[in-house]
């Protein structure tokens, strides 16, 4: 009996990656908290990404740092949140300031508002009031 | 003599192939980023000589969610499912400049007229102080609303009492999942009022409307902001 051809095996695993490729974007940071995102039908994509900072409020997934919601910059958990203003400024861009940028508030739709007007208010001293909440389209 | 060409042997393609496929697996992620945005208000300090006008109860839509997440306007329970028709009602209650509903906002007509009696004032103020930036901000405004004159049909419209506004309050425990359904209801009311009178004027989709867009975008956009405002006013839950 005959082996199956598998000459056109490489071709197709190159459509899947290319598929792949297309249909996906690069994961920004690795996530240390939990979210569950909200969804709100008015919920419009974010088109120009490369200009938006995201600040995550969530539940830790790891039991280490206790259940209560926590802010995660970049790659890393803080407990303070006074410390948001201090992040968006590093982060500016090159001849923007921190009004430009926009900041994408993802979290979790079971997390208190205490923080998020917390880190809204410390936000607001820096003049960053361009706020996206970000939510899943319904 | 030359010699022959050797064929490659393609046999390991398809794990170099797989390979990469996994690497994009791993690396990425399928959801795509959406949200509703906002603005949220400058801090700037507050002078403290400055005389504030008086604030008719009618030109306020109180919403509040509460630590339980259940919602109260005007200080009464009211169902999620019912917020959306509350908050239509306050922008159209009144919008023909007639009192139909004293709880709700009043609507004055504007008209070039009265549009270049004030610019003119503003301009002569402009002049004895040129770097107020409240100023311009005001002079731009009305330069919208006499553009908006001309693009109304009548040359006149009805504006919504610049006083109005929506006071949204939370507490410490409500939920964001909460404060985003509020959030977005706010936000379907305004962009179907804003589509509605898009349609009005023949001014095409309101969300192609594009704020870093060709100069008529832009606008058309102010223009839809003075139409149908978007006033909301937030106070920082207490530590």
């Amino acid at each position: 009996m005959p082996g199956v051809n598998t000459s056109s095996l490489p071709d197709i695993i190159f459509m899947l990656l290319f598929f792949f490729m297309v249909a996906t974007t690069m994961k920004e940071v690795d996530m240390k908290v939990e979210i569950k995102k909200p969804t709100a039908d008015q919920a419009i994509k974010i088109e120009d990404k490369d200009n938006v900072d995201f600040i995550y409020i969530g539940f830790p997934l790891d039991a280490e740092n206790g259940t209560e919601p926590r802010i995660q910059l970049d790659d890393a958990l803080v407990t303070d949140y006074t410390i948001v203003s201090d992040w968006k400024m590093a982060k500016a861009r090159e001849g923007k300031t921190a009004f430009d940028i926009v900041t994408s508030l993802k979290v979790h739709k079971l997390v208190g508002m205490r923080i998020v007007s917390d880190v809204k208010e410390e936000l607001r001293d820096i003049d960053a009031i361009k706020i996206n909440y970000s939510a899943d389209k319904r | 003599m030359p010699r022959p060409i050797q064929e490659i042997n393609a046999g390991s393609m398809a794990d170099i192939a797989f390979l990469l496929l996994i690497f994009f697996l791993v690396t990425t992620t399928m959801d795509v980023d959406a949200g509703i945005s906002r603005t949220l208000p400058l801090k700037r300090p507050v002078d403290p000589n400055i005389e504030y006008p008086e604030v008719h109860k009618r030109d306020v839509l109180e919403i509040l969610a509460n630590s339980n997440d259940q919602l109260l306007v005007e200080e009464k329970f009211v169902e999620i499912e019912d917020l959306r028709d509350i908050v239509m009602d306050f922008y159209t209650a009144n919008d023909n400049g007639m009192d139909n509903n004293p709880n709700m906002p009043m609507f004055e007509i504007v008209n070039p007229g009265s549009c270049n009696v004030k610019l003119a004032a503003l301009n002569a103020d402009l002049v004895k102080t040129p770097d107020n930036a409240d100023l311009k901000r005001e002079i731009e405004k009305w330069t919208s609303k006499l553009q908006l004159c001309s693009s109304m049909p009548g040359s006149t419209y009805y504006e919504m009492s610049n006083m109005s506004i929506i006071q949204l309050k939370n507490q410490a425990n409500t939920s964001f999942g909460l404060y985003i359904e509020v959030q977005n209801i706010l936000k379907s009311v305004v962009n179907e009022l804003r589509q509605k009178m898009c349609d009005e004027l023949d001014w095409g989709v309101y969300l192609e409307l594009k704020e870093d867009g060709p100069v008529e975008d832009q606008d058309k956009l102010k223009m839809l902001r003075v139409l149908v405002p978007e006033r909301i006013v937030e106070a920082r839950i207490d530590r």
